[in-house]
C-alpha cells in the first residue's frame, strides 16, 4: 500500500483515525480493532521511517488501540466475563468519542465558509471621539476582557500605520573584527577600561564584545587588572 | 431619529450598536427600537444604498456589501487575509456548542493538546475566560464571544448551523428531566 505520510495534515490521532477509517470505507461502527490498530500503527511506522516526529498523543492512541486489540485477542475464558465485556466497552468508548471528534471536524468547512463569506464585506473602525470627551471616563467594571481589547485594538491601529514594505536588514557583528577592533584601540591607548568597550547598547554587539575580550584573554594577548573588588577593570595588551 | 441612528452606527463603526444602547439613547422601549432600527434598515434596501446594516455578533453594524466585493479588491492592493486555520476552526466549534467548557474538556475531545490553539484564539478575542468550574483544580472555563459570531458573520448564537447529534442529546436531556421531575412528584 502506497502512503503519502504528511503528519502536518492531521490534527490529532483521532482525525488520523478517522482518515484511515474513511480511506478503507467502512462504518464507524463496524471498525474492527484488529485491522484499525493494525493500520494506525503501519501509519505511524511509517511516520518513524520518514524521521518524522511523532507527536506523543499518537503515540498514546497507539497503545490504547494496542491494549484493546491485545484483549481482544486473550483467549475468551468463559468465567471471566468481565474481560470480555472491558473489550467491548474499551471499543465502544473510542467510536464514541470518534464520533464526537467527526461531529466537530465536519463542522470546520461551514464555519471555513462562514468566515471567508465574512470577509466579503468590510466595516470601518469607530470615529475617534476624543473631542467629545472632557474627562477620561474610568469605569469600575473594566474587566481583563476590556484591558486585553484595548491592547489588540492598539495593536490592530499599529499595524495600519506599518509600511506595507519593509526590509529588514540585521547588522552582523563578527568576533575576529571585534577583536581586531579593540587591538587597534589597545595599541592606540595603551590601557583602556573595560565598561569603554562597550559603547552601544544592544545584545549582539555586548555579547561579541564579551567574547572578544574572553578569547583574547585566553590567547593571552591582552591582560586584565583590578585593583580591589568592584573596582573599574582595567584592560591592556601584553607585552611579548 | 432615523438620521441620528445613521450617524451613531457610522460613528460605532465595527463596535457596533446593541439594541440596548438604542433604547438607551432614545429612550424608548424595546419594540420602537427595533422598529427603528428595521426602518432604517429597510431604508437602505429600498434606497439601493452602498452601505448596509448588519446584525452582527449581537449588534448593529453599518458594513459595505457583499455582492460589491469585487471592487473594493480592486482598490486594495494587497488582498492577503489572515484565515483560521483549522485547528482553530475545530476548537472554536467545540467551544462553540459546549460552552462552558475547560481546556481539559477540549483536549479529550480533540484528542489532542490545546493549550496552544487556546491561547491564539483567546488572543483574538474570539474565546474568552469566564469563570471557573468547580471540580478539582477550579480550571478555567471558555466561552465564544461577539466578536466570535461577527467573524463568521453570524447574529447570534441561534445562527450557528446545527449539529443533529447534537439536538438528539437535547432531546435526551430534556426527557431526563421529564423523567426526574416524574420520578421527584411520584415522591
Amino acid at each position: 500500500m502506497d502512503y503519502n505520510v504528511k503528519i502536518e495534515e492531521f490534527e490529532g490521532p483521532l482525525d488520523l483515525l478517522l482518515h484511515l477509517i474513511k480511506q478503507s470505507n467502512i462504518d464507524i461502527y463496524d471498525i474492527s480493532i484488529l485491522e484499525i490498530t493494525n493500520q494506525y500503527l503501519d501509519y505511524i511506522n511509517k511516520m518513524e521511517e520518514l524521521n518524522i516526529n511523532v507527536a506523543s498523543s499518537y503515540l498514546v492512541m497507539a497503545s490504547e488501540l494496542m491494549e484493546i486489540k491485545s484483549k481482544s485477542l486473550l483467549p475468551q475464558d468463559k468465567k471471566d466475563n468481565i474481560e470480555e465485556d472491558d473489550e467491548e466497552v474499551s471499543r465502544e468508548k473510542l467510536i464514541n468519542k470518534l464520533l464526537e471528534y467527526k461531529k466537530y471536524k465536519e463542522l470546520t468547512p461551514t464555519l471555513k465558509e462562514l468566515e471567508l463569506k465574512r470577509k466579503d464585506i468590510y466595516i470601518k473602525p469607530p470615529e475617534i471621539q476624543t473631542n467629545y470627551v472632557d474627562t477620561i471616563k474610568n469605569n469600575d467594571d473594566v474587566t481583563i476582557d476590556d484591558l486585553l481589547q484595548a491592547f489588540r485594538s492598539f495593536l490592530d491601529r499599529k499595524e495600519q500605520e506599518k509600511p506595507l514594505l519593509t526590509k529588514i536588514t540585521n547588522k552582523e557583528y563578527s568576533v575576529k573584527k571585534r577583536k581586531a577592533n579593540i587591538k587597534e584601540i589597545l595599541l592606540a591607548k595603551k590601557r583602556i577600561e573595560f565598561s569603554e568597550l562597550f559603547d552601544t547598547v544592544n545584545k549582539p554587539y555586548v555579547i561579541v564584545t564579551f567574547i572578544s575580550i574572553l578569547e583574547m584573554v585566553k590567547e593571552d594577548t591582552i591582560n586584565l587588572k583590578q585593583d580591589k573588588n568592584f573596582d573599574k577593570i582595567l584592560l591592556e595588551l601584553k607585552v611579548k | 431619529m432615523q438620521a441620528v441612528l445613521e450617524g451613531l452606527l457610522y460613528i460605532q463603526g465595527d463596535i457596533g450598536l446593541t439594541l440596548q444602547q438604542v433604547m438607551d439613547i432614545f429612550e424608548i422601549d424595546e419594540d420602537e427600537a427595533k422598529n427603528l432600527v428595521l426602518n432604517l434598515k429597510n431604508y437602505y434596501e429600498q434606497e439601493n444604498r452602498g452601505l448596509r446594516i448588519n446584525y452582527l455578533g449581537n449588534t448593529f453594524k453599518l458594513t459595505t456589501k457583499s455582492e460589491h466585493r469585487n471592487y473594493y479588491q480592486k482598490l486594495i492592493e494587497n488582498p492577503k487575509t489572515h484565515l483560521l486555520s483549522s485547528q482553530a476552526l475545530e476548537t472554536l466549534a467545540i467551544i462553540a456548542y459546549n460552552e462552558p467548557i475547560t481546556r481539559n474538556q477540549i483536549d479529550e475531545i480533540r484528542g489532542v493538546d490545546s493549550s496552544y490553539v487556546i491561547r491564539r484564539i483567546l488572543a483574538k478575542g474570539l474565546i474568552k475566560e469566564c469563570g471557573r468550574d468547580d471540580s478539582a483544580g477550579r480550571p478555567i472555563l471558555y466561552k465564544t464571544t461577539d466578536e466570535f459570531l461577527d467573524y463568521f458573520g453570524l447574529a447570534t448564537k441561534d445562527d450557528l448551523p446545527k449539529i443533529d447529534s447534537l439536538e438528539e442529546e437535547d432531546t435526551s436531556k430534556t426527557l431526563n428531566d421529564l423523567y426526574q421531575s416524574k420520578y421527584s412528584e411520584s415522591n
